[in-house]
């Protein structure tokens, strides 16, 4: 893929320091992590009680130093932007966002049953990811990444996704009459 | 009567005066409301487009973040319904176009640059508008969308507003026409028979005509009234005037008819005292000829001597009474006008003169064929007092030359008598004809001073005139005139 619209478009000095680099789908994936920050609400407790906005891993780390240096430096909502390792799902409960990893595969329903009716947004490109209750499940579709999601999981979580990111999503699960899109 | 039609009628000024008026009003009125109109026209259409950009643009924000260009395309698609965009763009912050309006259209020309400012921006051309604005999300500029409209309505609404425009001029026109007949009717009317009053009175100098205003009271009515005041004022002195030329020629004729009375008295008193001293006179005669003429004869010469000088002044009294009858004949006898030979009269006068004295040589020199329409006796006295002066006053001269004759002065015949006697100083010509004035001492030439006063007025009673020329020891030359009657 080109150097992304997208990653151009949103950092330029990242684009501009990997000159006319091919960016891999991690890459990409990594920017989307951060994207769906801004158009998702989390429970306003939630948001309060930290003065940080985590983005947390679980499983091995695809994305490498691209994820920190995506962030560094921005803020979303006057809250400063973190990527966290994690090794267990129940560290996962203090972040907003959680990537699990290719290598979670077979603990993937005991990670989600640990976050489930928490205020977190789930995020992973294993197959059937919304079918286990993921939020975004990432797909790679035209030689681009796009993303699926599962509406019911979201209002489980007490998170509010904007229609905007819905619009753009490949299909949204779990909503009445209306299993996909597109 | 009507208004001369070369100039056009101060109606006629006054209707147009309101037609034009009112006119470039309304031009100037529909020019700037044009004008006003496409200006506020296409800013509210910019402003609407601005609006269509930023509202794109929102809606565009996930689709570009997310990098889906077939969602910023059908949120795009939702100008097919602006019936007025031609083209929209969205390019990312590097310039790159990202997705445009028709999905499958051409490659649109680079973008307009947006300028350094914050905020939507806009390129007009004719009907063509561009608009752009800058998009940003969550603090951060994401793209620029532009959206490029052809207002074809624009162009539309000035035709449609023109139409109207031009419909409501026709109508103010009609309306600017009916008024300026109504005016016409109150201001001009008045004005229009105020001159033909006017003009009836100066042409038939009727000044009893007045001008019948409505009651206003304007500046028009004062002029009326005015006018009106100033015929009243012509019409009494115009009495006055009448007044006073009846009462004049009454006096007048009162005085001529006292006059001619007195004059009538005078003339009778006159004539009667010259006739009634004629018998006394003619007695005093026949007696010195009897005495003269006596056998004894006076007794001595000196006696002889006084009775002679007796009769020469009984003659002189004679010669004068006839000069007074001739007088006063001259100017109460009636006029009896005849074809008259005036040459052969002055030819027996003159010649009855050579009779009487035959000691002198006189050269007389007679025109013939001079004729007038005159009467005869008042000419024969005219012509023996004009001849016998000549003869008398060239007594004294060497080669004595006496001359009658006539010219033509232009209409007129003059009739002229001249010798080259004493004459006379001309400065003193004036006093020639009034009664009793000489210029010469009755002892150098005896005279009574009544003859030309008698010629005066016997020409005058003619309608002619007389007048003299003359220089001391050159002559003199009498010149009369007789006014003939035409028919």
């Amino acid at each position: 893929m080109s150097c992304g619209l997208v990653l151009l478009l949103l950092f330029p000095k990242f684009c501009n320091a990997q000159n006319s680099t091919q960016f891999t789908t991690h890459d990409v994936e990594a920017a989307y992590l951060y994207n769906f920050a801004k158009f998702v609400q989390w429970p306003d407790d939630k948001s309060t009680s930290s003065q940080q906005f985590s983005i947390c891993l679980l499983g091995d780390d695809e994305f490498g130093r691209k994820l920190d240096e995506l962030i560094a430096d921005e803020t979303l909502q006057g809250r400063k932007i973190v990527a966290r390792r994690l090794s267990s799902a129940s560290a996962a409960e203090s972040c907003q966002i959680v990537f699990i990893g290719q290598s979670e595969e077979a603990r993937l329903s005991k990670h989600l049953a640990a976050l489930t009716m928490k205020p977190v947004l789930t995020v992973s490109a294993l197959p059937q990811f919304l079918e286990h209750g993921g939020t975004i499940q990432f797909l790679f579709q035209n030689n681009r990444v796009r993303f699926a999601v599962n509406l019911a999981s979201a209002q489980q979580a007490g998170l509010t996704l904007s229609s905007e990111l819905l619009k753009v999503a490949v299909f949204v699960e779990g909503t009445a009459g209306k299993e996909s899109k597109q | 009567m009507n208004v001369p039609s070369r100039q056009p009628s101060i109606a006629a000024k006054l209707t147009w005066m309101n037609v034009l008026v009112s006119g470039i009003a309304l031009i100037l009125v529909y020019v700037s409301y044009l004008a006003y109109n496409v200006y506020s026209f296409r800013n509210s259409a910019i402003e609407s487009l601005s609006a269509e950009a930023r509202i794109l643009g929102a809606n565009s924000v996930s689709a570009i973040v997310f990098d889906d260009k077939a969602s910023a395309e059908a949120t795009l698609s939702a100008l097919r319904y602006s019936s007025e965009v031609v083209d929209a763009e969205i390019y990312t912050q590097a310039g790159t176009l990202f997705a445009q309006y028709p999905a499958s259209g051409p490659v649109p020309p680079p973008p307009h640059p947006m300028p350094e400012m914050p905020g939507p921006a806009h390129w007009a051309n004719g009907a063509d508008v561009v608009v752009g604005s800058r998009i940003g999300f969550q603090g951060k500029q994401i793209c620029t969308v532009y959206v490029h409209a052809h207002l074809e309505g624009m162009k539309q609404q000035a035709v449609e507003f023109a139409v109207i425009a031009g419909g409501i001029l026709l109508l103010c026109l009609g309306v600017a026409l009916l008024v300026g007949s109504s005016f016409r009717r109150i201001l001009a009317q008045p004005i229009v028979s105020l001159a033909q009053t006017a003009r009836m009175v100066s042409r038939y100098r009727d000044y009893s005509l007045r001008f019948a205003s409505e009651r206003s009271f304007d500046e028009l009515a004062s002029l009326t009234d005015a006018f009106n005041e100033m015929l009243g004022e012509i019409q009494q002195r115009d009495r006055a005037l009448e007044q006073a030329k009846v009462d004049l020629e009454l006096r007048v004729e009162e005085r001529t008819a006292e006059l001619q009375a007195a004059n009538r008295e005078l003339e009778a008193f006159s004539y009667t005292v010259a006739h009634d001293m004629r018998a006394p006179l003619q007695t005093i005669s026949n007696v010195c000829y009897l005495i003269l003429e006596a056998d004894r004869g006076p007794s001595s010469e000196e006696e002889k001597h006084m009775v002679l000088q007796l009769r020469a002044s009984v003659v002189a009294m004679s010669s004068m009474i006839d000069d007074l009858l001739d007088l006063s004949l001259s100017t109460s006898a009636p006029l009896r006008s005849t074809r008259l030979n005036l040459s052969s009269i002055a030819g027996s006068i003159l010649q009855g003169l050579a009779e009487a004295n035959p000691e002198r040589k006189v050269k007389t020199v007679i025109q013939k064929q001079c004729y007038a329409n005159a009467d005869s006796g008042l000419m024969q006295i005219v012509l023996q007092n004009l001849l016998r002066n000549a003869w008398k006053f060239t007594s004294k001269s060497e080669e004595a030359q006496i001359e009658f004759g006539c010219t033509k002065r232009g209409a007129d015949t003059v009739f002229y008598v001249r010798d080259n006697g004493a004459g006379f100083d001309q400065s003193l010509a004036g006093r020639l004809f009034k009664p009793f004035q000489r210029l010469h001492a009755a002892s150098e030439f005896p005279g009574t001073g009544i003859g030309l006063a008698t010629v005066q007025r016997i020409i005058r009673r003619h309608g002619g005139e007389v007048w003299a020329e003359g220089e001391i020891d050159k002559g003199a030359t009498f010149y009369f005139t007789v006014d003939s009657p035409r028919s």
